[in-house]
């Protein structure tokens, strides 16, 4: 009966990925108002850049991932620039269908560039690991103590910095924010790099633990989205929480019923919270 | 593949997915619902003509369900498939707003997506319903596809007419006045979610018709055919054509059908140009979509010419 704990142990590990890839997507909805559907697509750029550079070039895969996620970050800051900052007095809804439009574009340029198949990165094997009797990989352990030092480091970073406190002070009020003297118009590059840059972050780790295709990003929206929902929109702290709640009833239901509704877990959570709890974990009314 | 051809696919596919496109105006630039399932009530239109129409489960067959009636049957059943499903997701969710509407519609189309995938006993799984029923047009003495273009071009123009005399009525009046001014439709004694939801649920049965009618197109269903890319597709097609306008819904998502086809009519040395082509295809919609969205030409002629 060592089987459940097995699966919670691995729900650990998917919930630990799930904060990485949603801490930057809770950000941008905190700071610019908005769902970024594109924010999954920007797992996927950062995915195959380390992996082109890791696996065509030859590259070791520390430098390959900086500059992953260095890219990753740069993307996305491009994009809010380019696409979101000029349309944003057309309102929230306007901002969430261009970021369709805006996944559509990054989604096809990954395809026409990589094409369709299965990749893996050059790295060594992983080495497997038993606690209690329970089995767990190196490359796992690494993406709890990622996501563990990442949460640490962000609750940092706005809390103690002064863009951490200018980024928190928008969020809370733009109008007072831009009143009391802070550059609105730094604060949210600063935002769209730091958010990008996290998701880049949780796409070298998508790299380095599940095999890649393209059409890895959509999925990985769909869970995105039901760990955001669940922790409240625009919550930073309860995305650790809800991240987790989201990863471990993921892969233990796999214990009960069939894998195939695995995804269809995360799906019912967003449904049930939105039906009696829509301001999420965290409690804060929506207005 | 010739013109004539061509033309046909396009205003075949083209009218088809304008029903989908005119029920979404209706829900976003009238009821101000953002519905990000579509594709989940026409799913359930085109299931239910299949389930009913499909003769019962033999050989390999998993599906539990298959009543063998005629099309006719099938066809209404479909319609009223995607109202119960419409009554189901709405009235839970329409007392949420914009985005946390948008996500529940959401989840609620990839739930029932994955239980279609998943639950074998409903039309055969992954594998789907094929040969599926289609009416007999021999005694018109023309070819298939003149007859399912026609079809589809009828379904669109009912459906216009329809929603055309729904908007010019007052109740059309009155769900126009919510759209711009909740608190102020609220003070004059008009009942906000109760015709939110009457909005909801009546444009979701075209959908479910539509989806009917496809089903006997393609004579096949399966879970493939009915991803959130249709929702996405209908989506672009209504912003390409510029919303609040019923003529700009369809022209938008004809453009966009002739668009895609022209794409697949262009003949491929290899698979992976072929694919690139496709990826392409997607990076072009998706820039269009965008530069649409930031900058509305079509809107901003159309109200030159007068047809908003």
């Amino acid at each position: 009966m060592t089987l459940l704990p097995q699966y919670l142990a691995t729900g650990i590990v998917s919930g630990c990925f799930l904060i990485l890839a949603t801490i930057g997507f809770s950000l941008t909805r905190r700071v610019e108002g908005f769902l970024n559907i594109a924010h999954a697509e920007l797992l996927g750029v950062s995915a195959f850049t380390t992996w082109g550079l890791n696996t065509l070039l030859g590259w070791h895969i520390l430098p390959a991932a900086a500059v992953g996620i260095v890219t990753t970050s740069l993307v996305g800051l491009c994009i809010g620039r380019l696409v979101y900052d000029p349309i944003r007095k057309l309102g929230p809804s306007v901002l969430l269908i261009t970021s369709i439009g805006v996944a559509y574009v990054i989604g096809g340029a990954i395809d026409a560039l990589i094409g369709v198949g299965i990749r893996t990165l050059t790295i060594p094997l992983a080495t497997s690991y038993k606690f209690f009797g329970i089995r767990m990989t190196d490359y796992q352990m690494m993406v709890v103590a990622l996501a563990a030092i990442t949460s640490i480091s962000l609750a940092l970073f706005l809390n103690k910095t002064k863009m951490g406190l200018a980024i928190r002070a928008m969020s809370a009020n733009p109008e007072l924010a831009a009143s009391r003297g802070i550059d609105v118009q730094k604060t949210s590059r600063a935002t769209w790099l730091l958010s990008s840059g996290l998701a880049g972050l949780a796409g070298v780790m998508l790299a380095t633990i599940a095999t890649l295709s393209t059409d890895i990003a959509f999925h990985q929206i769909l869970q995105i989205l039901a760990v955001a929902i669940l922790a409240g929109l625009g919550s930073l702290y309860a995305v650790i929480f809800s991240g987790l709640i989201v990863g471990i009833a993921m892969d233990v239901s796999v214990f009960w019923i069939p894998a195939g509704y695995r995804p269809l877990i995360a799906f019912s959570v967003v449904i049930i919270v939105l039906l009696f709890r829509p301001e999420g974990l965290a409690g804060r009314k929506s207005s | 593949m010739n013109a004539t051809q061509l033309l046909l696919t396009v205003v075949m596919f083209g009218s088809l997915f304008s029903v989908l496109t005119l029920s979404l105006n209706l829900q976003y630039s009238r009821g101000g619902m953002i519905n990000f399932g579509t594709v989940a009530y026409f799913a359930a239109g085109a299931y239910a003509y299949a389930i009913v129409t499909q003769d019962p489960p033999k050989g390999l067959d998993q599906y539990l369900f298959g009543f063998g009636g005629p099309w006719w049957l099938g066809f209404l059943a479909a319609g009223l498939a995607s109202f119960i499903f419409a009554v189901i997701t709405g009235w839970p969710t329409l007392r949420l707003r914009g985005e946390y509407l948008a996500l529940t519609t959401f989840a609620f189309a990839e739930v029932f997506h994955s239980i279609l995938l998943n639950e074998r006993r409903i039309g055969n799984g992954s594998v789907g319903l094929s040969n599926v029923e289609r009416p007999s047009t021999e005694w018109t003495g023309l070819p298939d596809t003149y007859i399912f273009t026609l079809a589809a071009l009828a379904l669109m123009l009912a459906t216009m007419l329809f929603f055309n005399r729904l908007l010019a009525s007052p109740y059309g009046r009155a769900i126009d006045a919510i759209k711009d001014d909740e608190l102020a439709a609220q003070t004059i004694g008009k009942d906000i979610s109760k015709l939110r939801f009457q909005v909801f649920v009546i444009s979701a049965i075209p959908i479910g018709f539509a989806g009917a009618l496809y089903a006997m197109i393609t004579t096949l269903v399966n879970p493939q055919l009915f991803t959130a890319e249709v929702t996405f597709f209908i989506w672009i097609a209504l912003v390409l054509g510029g919303d609040r306008t019923i003529i700009g819904a369809i022209v938008g998502t004809m453009a966009l059908v002739l668009f895609q086809e022209v794409v697949r009519a262009i003949p491929f040395e290899t698979v992976r140009s072929a694919q690139i082509a496709s990826s392409v295809e997607h990076m072009m919609t998706g820039l269009i979509f965008i530069i649409i969205l930031r900058w509305q030409p079509i809107e901003k002629l159309a109200k030159r010419v007068g047809f908003s």
